[in-house]
């Protein structure tokens, strides 16, 4: 993944323009600056405005890597294995709502006529909520509460999910394409243990890190900056994945972290430009074109994707402690998909190439109207739980 | 606190909203912040009843905190939280006690203990009210858990009376022992418009007629209930002492050194130095606490609270709570630790 220095003024430049846009959205339209990343990407990318081309977004990836990264690791720092302990309906809620929304794509694609094996694809990438949406609109309203912090939670586990039951429906598909029994299991549980061990070593020294370093936050910032990008880079190139890697990663890193270090630790305005630049890269990589063919079963896609998860958050919420009106706005909060269901279906398509098109034109379809959908539904869900800053007096 | 990094989160709400469906002892209502609520018991005549219900109701509140994955500590301030960051409860009175106090209403996220004496008449009340004035340094030493306020180190060791003090009505009652004159007091205030009703008087110690008690008001919450129930019963002790044997004869010249007193308490804890004008002694708050309690021993045993008094005796020789929380911050490192610990300690785990 090269950082070309020739593509760094195009990185200024759409960092300038997302970053008026984003201001213009808050001012203007009082709404959360992520739309304006997102309308600057599109309108910047290769198939509107024809600044970027096809080829700086491919340049762009190590970036993009490095940005999700980041977010997947913050977001597994806000992630707290004990509570599933000490509320199991949780994780019930979560492998339900997972479940349910997994049934109900499959079920939907099936009826379209997408064969068994690309439907069941295309639906454990919509188990994924994108990351990068629930944790930039938490941390742009300074949202904190039960929505919020559920919303958090069921994102990390969804997207945990999505990658284990994709890399077993990949398996799936070596065995069609060779009888190489190894590589069937083999590479699933390399990846999934694989993963989970670089994450624990990271976890782990980074722990090591900051005693030796003390409570002294700047060099805490930057050594753990310095470790996640290289744990992004071991992460790919030991053809690992970036999901579990980084994710599991904070979730370790936290629950490990007995004495909380961690506990001043936060990306501040380095994890601001990854998000302005993830979002703008992605929106503006997001292939329009395949829009028109797969608009009508991908808006199918969307509504069952939608109704799998409220039943599904709906069905535990007594049980979880959550009151009816707070779990209809979780589930408006699980909308978004993004970021990491893009990289599986580019994952995806690198792989078999033959598969990869029919797929991605309803996959993406879907991702293409969530885009925005998806942040609206959250943030929508984020105020109206008076969790917010813009709710309060 | 949420879980992550110890600050103050919004869960009051969700919190009352999971316990107000099953029944439980005591009442647990919102308070003027997201981040606060409120216990209180039921009245109790004895000390190991109080700490019985006390101990159900934390039980209830540890259980609900941990289904929303929240924490739940004593302190008479969070140590690090930012006022601006604290957002009003949903209710009219907060809502207007907001706009009309601005940042200090924000800035009252403070927490406290306040104790209910009864009384027989109105009259008791006063006199109580008053005498009891001259033993308010030691509640204030005994409780104070504030000594970061915003982050830093205050030096004092409650803190929080300091916020306390920057509302126009806070302080002392006014000098006097009929039910009748206070009354007066209270009609005239309310006539000219200053206040509505004695809820707007912010006194370190009031009358609460409605209760037909004396509320004591100058504690921090401590960090364990335990300490809250020994707290009430020493108040309960002295009570009983001062209308039974009446020891002091009160007069306005008690609240000669009531002020430095109050801010030797705040600063020094039970280092401070406490000064009785009339009595002329002049001595640590440590050693009045183990004169008062030598003074009200026949009464503590008549109540039966001996052992939540040597409770206090100890604390008064070994340190409060504002000195365990200096040392675990000296030995933890960071306030989010610390805020960690007082939350174990709440518990009953640390």
């Amino acid at each position: 993944m090269p950082f070309a220095a020739e593509a760094l003024p195009w990185y200024a430049l759409l960092l300038l323009v997302a970053a008026i846009a984003g201001e213009l959205v808050l001012r203007w339209l009082h709404l959360p600056r992520l739309f304006g990343w997102i309308a600057t990407g599109v309108l910047m990318g290769p198939q509107v405005g024809g600044v970027l081309t096809e080829r700086m977004l491919f340049e762009m990836r190590g970036v993009l890597d490095v940005a999700i990264g980041v977010v997947l690791f913050q977001l597994g720092q806000r992630v707290d294995l004990g509570w599933l302990r000490r509320n199991p309906s949780l994780l019930a809620t979560s492998v339900l709502e997972s479940s349910l929304a997994f049934a109900a794509m499959f079920a939907v694609l099936l009826l379209i006529g997408v064969p068994s094996l690309l439907a069941a694809l295309a639906a454990a990438i919509g188990i994924a909520t994108g990351p990068a949406v629930v944790l930039s609109l938490t941390r742009e309203l300074r949202a904190q509460g039960q929505v919020t912090e559920r919303m958090l939670l069921l994102t990390s586990l969804n997207c945990v999910y999505a990658f284990v039951v994709v890399n077993i429906l990949l398996a799936w598909l070596h065995q069609e394409y060779s009888n190489d029994w190894a590589s069937i299991f083999g590479h699933p549980l390399y990846l999934i243990f694989g993963s989970l061990l670089l994450a624990l070593v990271f976890a782990l020294a980074t722990l090591v890190l900051l005693t030796l370093l003390g409570r002294r936050a700047e060099a805490q910032f930057i050594a753990v900056v310095a470790l996640v990008v290289t744990a992004v880079y071991t992460a790919s190139a030991l053809k690992l994945s970036i999901v579990l890697v980084l994710l599991g990663y904070g979730v370790i890193a936290r629950a490990f972290d007995t004495r909380r270090r961690f506990a001043s630790l936060s990306f501040g305005s380095i994890g601001q430009i990854l998000l302005v630049l993830l979002f703008a890269i992605t929106a503006a990589t997001l292939d329009l074109d395949l829009v028109p063919g797969g608009a009508a079963a991908g808006a199918v896609l969307v509504a069952a994707r939608y109704a799998g998860k409220t039943v599904g958050v709906f069905a535990l919420a007594p049980a979880s402690g959550l009151s009816m009106r707070k779990a209809s706005l979780v589930s408006l909060t699980l909308m978004p998909m993004s970021g990491v269901a893009l990289i599986l279906v580019h994952d995806m398509s690198a792989l078999f190439p033959g598969l990869g098109s029919t797929l991605a034109s309803v996959v993406v379809s879907a991702i293409v109207m969530l885009e925005l959908l998806g942040p609206a539904a959250a943030y929508f869900a984020l105020v109206r739980s008076g969790e917010t800053d813009q709710t309060g007096s | 606190m949420n879980t992550r990094d110890c600050d103050l989160t919004r869960a009051a709400s969700d919190m009352l909203a999971l316990i107000e469906k099953k029944p439980h002892p005591g009442e647990i209502k919102p308070e003027i912040t997201e981040s606060m609520i409120e216990i209180s018991t039921g009245v109790h005549a004895r000390h190991d009843t109080l700490l019985a219900e006390l101990l159900e109701i934390r039980a209830i509140v540890v259980a609900a905190s941990d289904r929303l994955n929240v924490r739940v500590a004593g302190g008479g301030a969070h140590p690090f939280q930012h006022w601006s960051d604290r957002r009003i409860f949903d209710k009219p009175r907060f809502k207007h006690v907001s706009q009309l106090y601005g940042y200090l209403a924000k800035q009252f996220t403070v927490f406290g203990q306040h104790i209910h004496v009864g009384c027989a008449d109105g009259d008791d009340a006063l006199y109580l009210l008053h005498a009891f004035s001259r033993y308010l340094p030691q509640f204030i030493a005994l409780s104070a858990s504030s000594p970061f306020y915003q982050g830093v180190d205050t030096a004092f060791d409650s803190s929080r009376l300091n916020a306390v003090f920057a509302f126009p009505l806070s302080g002392r009652a006014p000098f006097a022992l009929k039910w009748s004159e206070f009354t007066a007091y209270v009609e005239r205030m309310s006539v000219s418009g200053i206040v509505e009703s004695m809820k707007d008087f912010y006194w370190d110690v009031r009358p609460k007629p409605e209760f037909g008690t004396i509320e004591v008001r100058v504690c921090d919450t401590p960090l364990t209930v335990e300490r809250a129930a020994a707290l009430a019963a020493y108040a309960q002790a002295i009570c009983r002492w001062l209308l039974v044997e009446r020891p002091d004869r009160i007069s306005e010249d008690n609240y000669l050194a009531y002020t430095y007193n109050r801010f030797q308490a705040c600063r020094f804890g039970l280092e401070g130095e406490v000064i009785d004008p009339i009595a002329g002694v002049r001595r640590t708050i440590a050693e009045d606490v183990a004169a008062t309690l030598q003074a009200v021993s026949v009464h503590a045993r008549e109540l039966d609270c001996e052992a939540p008094l040597q409770l206090l005796g100890r604390i008064a020789r070994d340190g409060n709570d504002a000195r365990w929380m200096r040392e675990a911050f000296a030995d933890g490192g960071s306030l989010a630790d610390l805020v960690w610990q007082q939350g174990e300690r709440f518990r009953g785990a640390g």
